[in-house]
């Protein structure tokens, strides 16, 4: 508890200037006093808390924030499991990194959007499309990160393991995972923007149930308050997902790697 | 020169090479001999026929020069805003305290997000993706040039000074040449979130370009074009990412050690 309290701190310690938030402000408070009211472009910040009131009277935003929230983290999470360990085994061996690289480089250059419409003709527009994008864009950064990390590890410390007879399993589990963390932390951090990308371009183009769904809506409607509200949220929701993973990932990394117990 | 040769032949990737060829020969195999049953999941071989129907097709080019044309200049707009801001951020301790909670507190807004704004203010336009692309594509610019800058040893802003050079000749001839290797990352970075933005600024922005095709060939049920589509614009971005690597490493030798490792 101590310790999440002082991660926290540390955190709040690195953050920049809080007066740095000035020209955010300024620009509100501008764009308020020169368009008071509602507009098809410009509508004032006020009008944007009230497109926010109406918005969550209706109850769509609760629900559409919690679809988007759910895609983002279950796609996150098979991406990470499936990543770590396709990764730590691809990075294990020289011969398989060797063959498998081109391969791996190219899909990795296909920009991730471009994978939306082949789902969605051989999967159909569904809640399982969109785990599967979520999951095939976050996974190249994890699975490229990891096996770089496993081809790192000093051959030197292998040797080590190797002279106390650790087993394969052992190895993998005292030397390889440990190593690895750090990296996958890393593909993780590089992953989570895409992703929040590819769930609300899967919602904005099918209309699945979510934010973006809701966004585009309002933009076909000529509800300009709305868009903007939403804006603002989307912004919100991206700032507090990133911000969320860098306090884990500053507390992990703060007691890494673990002091294993000599058994 | 031979020996340059034989090892350019050795450090070739043979094994990856036929790893792809084998995926694609299984592939082939598995929807000839039917079994993959899937109306939309084409060979490789239809895969290649269309993409060479795409090749061939002037309108297919027309795409492409659309997309390149909005990649490189939305790239070029943020390239040019963020180094300036990234340099002012960088020289200035008081410019970034007022800054920098800002450029922080906008970077983690997904490029998406503004697809609805800029079609609600220009509508079906080239300025409708310029808006979506050049905004993501600013921050990666913004802070690997700030980094840059405020990294760079103040004996060298000392130096500028024993000269009496005025302040736009330390920022051109001393600052700008010794942060140069982090704002070639920065730029780099920037050219790739450019082209997947593009991409989605087409599919649900401006229906046109490359990110349109591929919605299209789908919507009109043409997988094999689909993925060739898809393919292609996987090609075009090694092309752009390669072409930047040989031009920097052309233009500034030196900077380009730095940006290799990246």
């Amino acid at each position: 508890m101590r310790a999440a309290v002082k991660n926290l701190r540390s955190l709040f310690a690195n953050l920049p200037p809080l007066r740095g938030l000035l020209p955010i402000v300024l620009l509100l408070v501008f764009w308020q006093l020169v368009q008071p009211g509602p507009s098809p472009y410009f509508p004032g910040p006020v009008q944007w808390w009230h497109a926010t009131l109406r918005l969550s009277d209706r109850g769509h935003l609760a629900a559409a924030f919690l679809s988007t929230a759910s895609s983002l983290l279950v796609g996150l999470a098979l991406a990470i499991v499936i990543g770590a360990v396709l990764g730590v085994l691809i990075g294990a061996s020289r011969r398989l990194s060797r063959a498998l690289d081109p391969l791996l480089e190219f899909l990795r250059a296909i920009p991730p959007p471009a994978i939306v419409p082949v789902a969605g003709l051989l999967i159909g527009y569904n809640e399982g499309m969109k785990l599967v994008v979520v999951v095939l864009a976050a996974l190249w950064p994890i699975l490229l990160n990891c096996a770089a990390a496993v081809r790192r590890i000093d051959p030197l410390v292998l040797e080590v393991a190797r002279s106390f007879r650790l087993s394969r399993w052992e190895t993998m589990w005292r030397i390889t995972a440990p190593s690895v963390v750090p990296s996958l932390l890393t593909g993780i951090r590089i992953a989570i923007p895409l992703t929040i990308i590819l769930v609300l371009l899967v919602e904005m183009l099918t209309s699945l149930p979510g934010i973006g769904a809701l966004m585009i809506r309002a933009q076909r409607n000529f509800q300009s308050s709305e868009v903007y509200a939403l804006l603002v949220m989307i912004g919100l929701f991206g700032f507090v997902v990133n911000d969320a993973f860098l306090v884990i990932e500053a507390a992990i990394l703060r007691s890494w790697p673990p002091r294993m117990a000599a058994t | 020169m031979l020996m340059a040769r034989e090892a350019t032949i050795a450090r070739f990737n043979f094994p990856g090479l036929l790893t792809i060829v084998v995926c694609a020969v299984i592939w082939e195999l598995l929807v000839r001999g039917g079994v993959i049953q899937y109306a939309y999941f084409p060979a490789p071989s239809a895969i290649g026929v269309g993409l060479s129907e795409l090749i061939a097709s002037a309108a297919f080019w027309a795409d492409v020069a659309h997309t390149l044309l909005a990649v490189l200049v939305g790239w070029l707009i943020a390239g040019v805003i963020g180094i300036a801001l990234g340099v002012l951020m960088g020289m200035s301790p008081s410019v970034r305290n007022y800054l920098l909670a800002s450029v922080e507190a906008l970077r983690p807004m997904p490029g998406i997000a503004f697809v609805p704004v800029a079609l609600l203010l220009f509508g079906f336009s080239l300025n409708t993706e310029l808006v979506v692309i050049v905004l993501p594509a600013l921050w990666p610019v913004v802070i690997n040039t700030m980094g840059g800058i405020a990294g760079v040893h103040q004996r060298l802003f000392e130096v500028g000074a024993t000269f009496r050079l005025p302040r736009a000749r330390i920022v051109s001839k001393i600052l700008i040449p010794a942060a140069l290797p982090s704002i070639l990352v920065g730029l780099r970075l920037s050219l790739t979130l450019s082209l997947v933005l593009a991409i989605v600024a087409e599919m649900v922005g401006n229906p046109t370009g490359l990110g349109y095709a591929v919605v299209r060939d789908q919507q009109a049920l043409r997988p094999a074009q689909m993925f060739a589509d898809v393919i292609f614009i996987g090609i075009l971005g090694i092309v752009l990412n390669q072409l930047l690597v040989q031009m920097t490493s052309l233009l500034f030798p030196a900077a380009t050690r730095a940006l290799r490792t990246a």
